[in-house]
């Protein structure tokens, strides 16, 4: 009982000009202290609405029509659009170059089947030295990667933490870039001239 | 009491104890620096006559080239102008021909002075210098002296509390060589051991002592920079390639240090 009379006076305090729930009720009324216990909605500022336009059925028509129409358009245009892809220029034969096909043919010599045979041969003569240098390489990693596992089983006998430190990624490698050796030595001191930029790629 | 109890149980228990006791060994890191190649190898002779086959063979499959094309229109040019078939032009006779554009093209080419692949430190074999051997690996040596005598190893240091193997390398590599040296680890593992034991005259017979020691070798790439021997206590140093290196090293070290570098043949 003393629950729900506890709700409903909470719900209806809001409606009351002094606190209910207090018990020192007074009967002294002052909107002149804070918290103001009047209270007033605020303002809307609304006014009658307006009367509605009759329009004609037909103009309505007409105009949804025409937005109808205006979005199939859009939707062809981007429909074209989407089926161009942007051309990749250096996949592509230049026309001229189709066009001058029969004069830039080169005339050759045929080959005599002595060069033929030398051809071939040399051609097995290149898988085999090819295979063989694979085969190194794959005898190559296979020691490496042992010695790596004979080194991190001995670090493993001695501790564990140290183990666990040397099997974790380094993360300072990734990703890893290497500049491979170049034909002939970087010139020491050497000032590259700078060279003019020119941006010839078009704009799609 | 207690004491004269476990010394009896020590006896008592010696051969099993003995077996079951872990040996203890010194843990060491050694830094494994090399400078990769500058330049490319020169072609072997197979390769060198399959890449031959190959720029033929292009050739006979291709089609002419701008230049080409160009190049025999500028002759039947010049024939029609023998024959007199045609007037003199002057402002034709002035154009730069194709011959002309490659004769300057051939000339830039030859006049520009490249670096020479052979280098200074070639020729006077200087085995301290990074300029040798371009196109080789080269491995960092140091001298140190083990036990009674001095040996060519790699550089290597004692590992101490709390550091982890990869940090010793870096630890010794900055003690051996000074700052100045930039090199880039390859990784938290090393890439061989060697495990040696101390010869018996030089172990230590305290409970505690070593028998002997587990070398582990990181792997380092030489970045930038030289080594600052002339501060150091490190006076002895040399970069040797890997014929060099197998010869200079000490056997049994050579055979596990052989393990895990890569092959040149």
């Amino acid at each position: 009982m003393a629950i729900i009379r506890a709700g409903l006076t909470s719900a209806l305090s809001r409606l009351c000009v002094s606190d209910v729930t207090s018990n020192n009720t007074s009967r002294l009324i002052s909107t002149g202290i804070s918290p103001l216990f009047f209270k007033a909605t605020t303002c809307l500022y609304a006014e009658p609405l307006k009367k509605k336009k009759r329009i004609d059925p037909a103009i309505i028509k007409q105009r949804e029509e025409r937005k109808k129409k205006r979005l199939e358009k859009q939707i062809r245009r981007l429909e074209r659009h989407a089926r161009q892809l942007k051309p990749i220029d250096e996949l592509e034969v230049p026309f001229e170059f189709i066009d001058e096909k029969k004069e830039r043919i080169r005339e050759a010599p045929a080959l005599t089947p002595e060069t033929l045979e030398e051809r071939a041969l040399l051609y097995k003569e290149w898988a085999r030295y090819k295979r063989k240098q694979n085969m190194n390489n794959m005898q190559m990693i296979d020691r490496l990667v042992f010695a790596q596992q004979k080194a991190l089983d001995e670090l493993r006998q001695e501790s564990e933490e140290l183990y666990q430190a040397a099997i974790q990624i380094n993360p300072t490698q990734l990703p890893f870039t290497v500049r491979g050796p170049v034909r002939t030595p970087p010139i020491k001191g050497y000032d590259s001239p700078d060279g003019e930029y020119l941006d010839v790629s078009k704009k799609w | 009491m207690n004491l004269v109890q476990m010394r009896i149980r020590s006896c008592l228990y010696s051969t099993s104890v003995k077996a079951v006791r872990k040996q203890k060994w010194d843990l060491m890191s050694a830094v494994c620096l090399e400078r990769k190649p500058v330049i490319s190898r020169e072609l072997n002779d197979i390769e060198r006559r399959f890449s031959r086959i190959l720029a033929e063979t292009e050739l006979e499959t291709s089609h002419k080239s701008d230049h080409e094309v160009r190049f025999e229109q500028d002759m039947l040019q010049a024939e029609l102008l023998k024959s007199k078939s045609v007037d003199l032009d002057i402002d034709m006779a002035l154009q730069q021909t194709a011959q002309d554009f490659e004769d300057a093209a051939v000339e830039e080419y030859n006049s520009f002075p490249f670096e020479s692949r052979l280098t200074e430190a070639d020729r006077t074999h200087d085995l301290q210098s990074l300029e040798r051997k371009l196109d080789r690996h080269l491995l960092l040596l140091v001298q140190e002296k083990q036990w009674d005598q001095k040996v060519w190893i790699m550089p290597q240091g004692l590992r101490m509390d709390g550091e982890t193997m990869l940090q010793t390398a870096e630890r010794v590599l900055k003690e051996e060589c000074g700052a100045d040296l930039m090199v880039s680890f390859y990784g938290n593992a090393p890439c061989g051991v060697y495990k040696y034991k101390y010869p018996k005259r030089f172990v230590g017979h305290g409970e505690n002592a070593s028998v002997g020691a587990k070398i582990f070798f990181f792997k380092a790439q030489y970045i930038a920079g030289h080594l600052e021997h002339n501060k150091l206590k490190r006076k002895e140093f040399k970069w040797l390639g890997r014929e060099e290196l197998m010869a200079s090293l000490p056997e049994e070290y050579c055979r596990n240090v052989s393990q895990f570098l890569i092959d040149e043949e």
